[in-house]
């Protein structure tokens, strides 16, 4: 028998001033209250470009998110680059693809290991899993070592790729590294194999619910960066036309605007990439893709972990690849690109972790940035997340509350969402 | 390895005086530092620092910390002089910061032997590329004292 009332109050607080609160009230067996606070993306983001040289707007929007650094560099220069048409070389195009891989299976296989394993293990958090499975979370450091190492590789340094530039790198990778490199990606196929192993073994829940998947497109790859808008119900944009699919508008429950299109929400991510790229993912990751059963198109969100998997075994995959295309090339010094004086409008996209992210800029003729808009995947998602939520609780009302509480975070993290303002601030107490 | 030093300095330099440990490694960066002892600016990467001092015979760390101070003052300590507080539940791995990082890899015995960190107390969090002036001011003699730690070690 259906219980009436049930209450989820689920208060995260992050350390600055964001929420991350997921409120569930259900009165005489009706939901009267379901939704979603998390933190807002970079209200500032015009005001800290505005003004600025063309060429500090990736190492400063790089700043935002520690996760997806890459992304918004590559997103930005790719901004940068369409509004001051400069062309890059195909050996650029190949290192950031290079790179952007790096960045997806770091992301990827943190949040697969530190996130949603613990939930699965019956583990509060990473921590406890860590004394009971010290393996499992070994692997997962191994996988993201390589990761780190691949991005330190061509980007210069961990955490921020200060050696991307407009129109090219300021530093390059030698062929000695990039085949050392392309030997440990080999090497890591016992860890993805394990990881995969592992993941298709967990009960994921059993939820359903059709919606629209919005992700990039490029017919002849698996699309990362640039291409077109795709989505599931059969639209396709031009980058430039990037407003026609967020549509942002404010909710009044939130801080943070919601993002719909073709139906009252839509979802970007891994599952979208899945449900709208299938066919350019590598034979591997289909291989893996068909361990879990899954063909397009998915409709469980919580599959986004297991699609994100798949993702990594792609990436590793599609890396190696590229190494090879890398060195037969010969890696060549190039010339960076010089400003001419002419300004314009431009706007770069990319498929980061959580979803496609869009950045947007006008530069003047001065190079300087006269404006600037920036769109992050969990802003996309929330309107998305609030929906599954609404679908997901008449179906567990007859779960102990805390049952319900915690099929409702493991829904959230599921999506993987970017707190983008986070910061390493410190709370201390004395002993 | 032997002796080696990684100074890692945290946050976000666009969010105020989070930026300070950033701050300071470049800083130190500027000096002519002994060839075992290297400075990474660490960003905000969170658990990536599991990896990031494994191997290490000392990490020192600086990032701002809630340490009960007026703003701009520091604090040295070791894990065994505080208790760092935070949330053991997170719904995203963007939460994950300093004290994650170190219980991680306290618990799979990765810690380096030596791990001190220098938390220093900020007055604004805020969307902002500046540190507010009171950082500014105690900047020299948080500098001054963490080469004076490094200098110790060589004599």
């Amino acid at each position: 028998m259906s219980k009436v009332d049930v209450n989820v109050n689920v208060h995260h607080l992050t350390r600055v001033e964001g929420h991350g609160n997921i409120v569930v009230d259900v009165k005489n067996g009706e939901l009267v209250k379901c939704q979603l606070d998390i933190v807002e993306a970079p209200r500032f983001f015009e005001a800290m470009l505005r003004g600025r040289p063309y060429y500090e707007a990736s190492h400063i929007t790089s700043r935002i998110c520690g996760i997806c650094a890459t992304g918004h560099a590559t997103s930005s220069l790719r901004a940068t680059e369409t509004a001051l048409d400069v062309e890059i070389s195909e050996q650029t195009e190949l290192l950031r693809k290079l790179l952007f891989h790096g960045e997806i299976i770091d992301s990827h296989v943190l949040h697969i290991y530190m996130l949603v394993a613990p939930d699965f293990f019956g583990a509060g958090s990473v921590l406890p899993l860590a004394g009971s499975h010290p393996e499992v979370v070994k692997r997962a450091l191994r996988i993201k070592k390589l990761s780190g190492d691949l991005c330190e590789m061509i980007s210069g340094r961990h955490t921020h790729p200060i050696a991307m530039a407009v129109g090219g790198f300021t530093h390059l990778p030698s062929v000695k590294e990039l085949l050392a490199m392309k030997e440990r990606l080999i090497a890591a196929h016992e860890d993805l194999d394990e990881t995969i192993a592992l993941l298709k073994t967990l009960p994921w829940p059993d939820f359903q619910r059709e919606t629209e998947y919005v992700s990039l497109q490029k017919e002849d790859e698996y699309a990362f960066i640039d291409g077109v808008i795709a989505t599931t119900d059969g639209f396709t944009y031009d980058l430039s036309d990037y407003r026609q699919v967020t549509n942002e508008t404010l909710v009044p429950h939130s801080t943070a605007k919601h993002c719909k299109h073709n139906r009252d929400s839509y979802m970007v991510g891994a599952l979208a990439r899945f449900n709208n790229n299938y066919d350019q993912l590598h034979p591997r990751a289909k291989a893996a893709a068909a361990e879990f059963g899954m063909t397009p198109i998915v409709t469980n969100s919580f599959l986004n972990s297991a699609a994100q998997a798949i993702e990594m075994v792609h990436c590793v995959e599609d890396s190696i690849q590229l190494i090879d295309q890398l060195v037969d090339r010969g890696i060549k010094e190039e010339p960076l690109f010089e400003f001419n004086g002419k300004g314009g409008e431009g706007v770069g996209s990319c498929d980061v972790p959580r979803g496609i992210l869009f950045h947007n800029y006008i530069i003047d003729d001065d190079g300087k940035i006269e404006g600037a808009n920036c769109i992050i995947p969990t802003g996309q998602n929330y309107a998305n997340m609030e929906a599954d939520m609404r679908a997901l609780v008449p179906q567990i009302l007859d779960r102990p509350e805390a049952e319900v509480t915690h099929l409702m975070e493991m829904l959230i993290r599921a999506y993987d969402p970017c707190i983008s303002c986070s910061t390493h601030f410190l709370k201390v107490d004395f002993v | 390895m032997d002796g080696s030093t990684l100074i890692i300095g945290l946050g976000n330099p666009l969010r105020g005086d989070d930026g300070v440990g950033v701050r300071v490694v470049q800083t130190l960066a500027t000096y002519d530092l002994p060839p075992n002892i290297r400075v990474i600016d660490g960003g905000t990467q969170g658990l990536g620092l599991v990896n990031l001092m494994e191997g290490q015979q000392r990490v020192i760390i600086v990032d701002a910390a809630d340490i009960g101070t007026s703003p701009g003052q520091f604090v040295r300590f070791t894990l065994s002089d505080a208790r760092l507080l935070g949330d053991e539940k997170s719904l995203s791995i963007h939460a994950a910061g300093l004290r994650e990082a170190l219980l991680l890899a306290q618990a799979l015995d990765m810690l380096p032997p030596e791990v001190i960190i220098y938390g220093v107390q900020p007055l604004t969090l805020a969307w902002d590329s500046t540190l507010s002036s009171s950082i500014e001011a105690g900047l020299p003699g948080l500098v001054s004292a963490i080469l004076a730690e490094v200098a110790c070690e060589q004599a």
